[in-house]
């Protein structure tokens, strides 16, 4: 009995102790919240995308931040877009201050959001100046025209690499004499020429060609291949007729079943690699890391890691050069079709907001020409210099940049910050005539390894971009893109397209890895299937949201 | 006389253990008072959230109050069990369920006899370890190493099988709908099985020495000692086990089947709940998924009265 008499009240100690661990947590928290104007003060945010990166306010450029604005960003990072904890959000009423969303309908429907427009009017001279006219793009609706989310794309972007395309290795071409790639036949002969000559690479089984498929990256890479193979620009799952606005789910366009057939055909031959479907993307970016992937299809941004590691590695004639293929020659490719300015995925200040009128003098500190020089170019005398009234990237620095995987950690630089803001694109100059990014034309040179200096010069281009047809070429999207048109809430819209999602995901690989005689009979399965699942409803009412965009933009 | 008294007798039982009753509560207020915490905790915790249940027989719209919310009776139930979907993972989320509370449940109990019979206690005491290891990972990183094993190029168990000769090609195991359940299973029961054993493992050392003493002596060998004593000897802790996974088949959770899952094999990997997660959560559809969950609870009431039916004929216990 005594011995339970002293365990009881260790436990109720133990517990007291806790509870009131618990209540002093509380009293710090109150305490930090309150912040005068002049004074410091912690914002909150929610990202509804990783940072690996993220370097707390520590680095140089996230110390000069806080010193010119007394405000220290206290970012949660999410790994699937806010899907989940967006809502969750929503469902228990509690909200950061402020919010990156990937399309905020939810959050405007739940009356979460305050207008920025009065604030950005009032407080934000350099937001204004930056986006112009097409501040319009911002407007939520017809019948309601208050700005919730601030952009927090690039304007008026020139990218100096293209973003999505077949990436094969240096090696492979160089091998073969250069040939030719600009359809999916000269991708497939290439690789199997290659892949008979050397079936294995340092030991191991050479893999044709691979793609990256673990979760959300299968519509980046294989689905989104559909369009881009056959002239269409990147509008997520629908494809906009420019003329019309009729929008139709792009696997219903018959010439895209040629793409996916093809694909059939690589699996067919053993070119395709048969884990395509299975891998997660560690394994996938292990795959290419090892050197043994002859080629890819899909985004730029799925390609850094592979890269960067086998530049680390130093095998950079196995590294990737980027060919604008499509489907035949009647196709070009739209990677440089531009949306004009992204709006929809962006910045918001919620209704919880400590100091809305901080948060957004916060935001437009962000997008003056200063601190975007800043946030791309780092400090000066520390991460460039000014040489004949020019920026300059010491040599030693450079070489830090291209090989330091932790540089954007230690320093600040780039998309730890850049991603709150609008910001400027590639290309765009400041006052002083210069470009505000560090990616100019020479820069891109500057940073080619050897091999794919070599590559380029055999093809006769300076760039992997100017294989691609320019942006000059097609005209603005008068809708922007697509997928980032948010759906409001009460539309069944969100349901339908889950569904036919869900359809597509299972379907489309499954007609891929079917024997040729049966790809037929699977594809037109999954035509049925997509019908089944009322998608024809889903086309007209994302028609309707087009127009409707259309005509709030233009107006 | 004697009849009165026998009445008077009776009725003033009556009384007295009415009066006992309250004199009980009184004498023992503090005892009422301590454990009153918990019954508010369990209040708080597990009967207030259904509350929320509501929500299935409403358009539920976040923001505005309970009052002004629209009901729309069993518009979502009926919408539900018109789809397709939902079937399929009602029939995945059983399965799974099934298979786990079978084979997790037993080969723990084979493993702990047979560790048992080891005689070198240096090498029982390393496998132990070394079996109960995986419990303590998570299984993000379990479903890495079973992905990685399984994979055809490079994969230890594709290499095994063809190094034997038994196949001249790779298998892709993870591609084949109809392996999903049997890896999910095997998976769960490499993670857990040494874990589960631990307590059967306890059991079998309270055993009394003499008996199987007794036991030689009577010329009983090493599996009639296994079948006739230590397995009526570790009975009750077996039946206590039992009752807490039955307990549990409530939570088979989703974490394995996202993580182990892919494109290919939807339709056997999706399970109730992250079809809740991906409907409700997901898209905003709290209704919808509100009405997914409690026809989740409605299967687990379902599998916790199968399984106690089929446990009572067995042993003429009840769980419940």
């Amino acid at each position: 009995m005594k011995e339970l008499k002293k365990i009881f009240s260790l436990i109720f100690i133990v517990a007291l102790l806790s509870f009131m661990v618990a209540c002093q947590d509380n009293e710090e928290d109150v305490a930090s919240d309150s912040g005068d104007d002049d004074g410091t003060i912690e914002l909150t945010v929610f990202d509804s995308d990783t940072n690996s990166d993220w370097e707390e306010m520590k680095s140089p450029v996230g110390q000069k931040i806080v010193e010119d604005t007394g405000v220290t960003l206290k970012p949660e990072f999410d790994i699937e877009g806010g899907q989940t904890k967006i809502p969750l959000m929503i469902a228990s009423g509690e909200y950061p201050d402020m919010i990156l969303s990937k399309g905020g309908g939810q959050l405007v429907e739940a009356e979460a959001l305050i207008d920025l427009a009065p604030l950005i009017e009032e407080h934000a001279p350099n937001i204004k100046k930056m986006l112009g006219e097409e501040l319009n793009r911002l407007k939520w609706s017809k019948e309601d025209p208050s700005i919730y989310v601030l952009t927090n794309a690039a304007v008026e972007n020139q990218a100096m690499s293209p973003n999505f395309g077949a990436w094969v290795q240096h090696a492979v071409v160089k091998e073969l004499g250069y040939p030719k790639i600009r359809t999916l036949e000269d991708l497939e002969s290439v690789i199997r020429e290659y892949k008979e000559l050397h079936p294995t690479i340092d030991g191991q089984k050479t893999i044709g060609l691979s793609m990256n498929t673990d979760e959300w990256r299968i519509q980046s890479a294989f689905l989104n291949s559909g369009f881009m193979m056959t002239g269409g620009s990147d509008d997520g799952e629908y494809f906009i007729d420019p003329e019309t606005f009729d929008a139709t789910l792009h696997y219903r366009r018959p010439i895209e079943k040629k793409v996916f057939e093809w694909y059939n055909k690589m699996n067919a031959e053993g070119l395709l690699d048969s884990e395509t479907f299975v891998q997660k993307h560690d394994q996938y970016t292990a795959k290419l890391a090892s050197g043994r992937v002859l080629a890819t299809i899909g985004p730029d941004y799925l390609m850094y890691e592979g890269q960067s590691a086998l530049r680390e590695a130093g095998m950079e004639e196995r590294m990737y050069g980027q060919y604008p293929v499509t489907l035949n020659e009647d196709y070009v490719s739209h990677a440089y079709h531009s949306n004009g300015l992204q709006a929809g995925w962006g910045i918001s200040i919620t209704k919880d907001c400590k100091d809305p009128v901080r948060a957004i003098k916060f935001l437009d500190y962000l997008a003056s020409e200063e601190t975007q020089i800043m946030l791309n170019w780092g400090i000066e005398g520390e991460h460039y210099e000014i040489v004949d009234g020019k920026r300059v990237i010491p040599e030693e620095e450079r070489e830090k940049r291209n090989n330091d995987k932790d540089y954007l950690k230690k320093t600040g630089i780039g998309y730890n910050f850049l991603r709150y803001v609008p910001h400027w694109g590639d290309g765009v100059v400041d006052s002083t005539g210069q470009t505000i990014t560090v990616n100019t034309r020479e820069e891109a040179i500057k940073n080619q390894t050897d091999i794919e200096k070599e590559v380029l010069a055999a093809y006769d281009v300076e760039l992997w971009k100017d294989l691609y047809p320019a942006m000059e070429e097609f005209p603005v999207k008068a809708w922007g893109a697509a997928y980032n048109i948010s759906i409001p809430a009460s539309s069944d819209l969100k349901v339908l397209n889950q569904r036919a999602l869900d359809v597509t995901k299972k379907l489309v690989p499954e007609a891929v890895l079917t024997s040729p005689d049966q790809f037929d009979e699977i594809w037109s399965k999954f035509m049925t299937n997509l019908e089944k699942n009322n998608i024809e409803k889903a086309e007209e009412e994302y028609t309707q949201l087009i127009k409707d965009r259309v005509e709030l933009w233009n107006n | 006389m004697e009849i009165t008294r026998k009445a008077y007798s009776k009725s003033s039982a009556i009384q007295k253990k009415k009066k006992t009753f309250w004199k009980a509560a009184k004498n023992q207020k503090m005892l009422y008072a301590m454990s009153l915490p918990f019954v508010i905790w369990v209040f708080v915790f597990n009967y207030l959230p259904v509350w929320g249940w509501t929500m299935a027989f409403q358009n539920f719209t976040p923001g505005i109050s309970f009052f002004e919310q629209e009901w729309v009776g069993l518009d979502h139930f009926i919408a539900l069990f018109q789809d397709e979907r939902f079937y399929l993972t009602l029939r995945n989320t059983l399965a799974m369920s099934f298979l786990g509370l079978l084979f997790g449940f037993t080969i723990p109990i084979i493993f702990a006899i047979l560790l048992n019979e080891v005689r070198h206690s240096l090498f029982k005491r390393t496998i132990q370890t070394i079996t109960y290891l995986p419990h303590f990972v998570s299984w993000v990183v379990v479903a890495g190493i079973v992905t990685k094993m399984l994979s055809t190029d490079g994969g230890v168990v594709n290499d095994i099988l063809m190094g034997m000769g038994i196949i001249d090609q790779p298998f892709q195991f993870m591609a084949k709908e109809n392996w999903f359940w049997g890896i999910v299973t095997v998976s769960d029961i490499w993670k857990e099985m040494g874990w589960n054993a631990i307590i059967f493992l306890a059991a079998i050392a309270g055993l009394d020495p003499q008996l199987y003493e007794a036991a030689k002596v009577d010329g009983a060998n090493r599996f009639r000692r296994m079948w006739h004593i230590t397995l009526p000897g570790i009975r009750p802790t077996i039946l206590v086990v039992l009752i807490l996974n039955i307990g549990h088949l409530i939570q088979i959770g989703f974490e394995k089947q996202m993580l182990l899952g892919n494109s290919l094999v939807v339709d056997y990997s999706e399970v109730l709940e992250l079809y809740a997660l991906n409907y409700g959560i997901g898209l905003g559809e709290f209704s919808y998924g509100t009405a997914i969950g409690i026809f989740n609870s409605v299967v687990s009431i379902f599998l916790l009265f199968l399984a106690n039916g089929i446990f009572k004929r067995y042993s003429n216990q009840s769980v419940m």
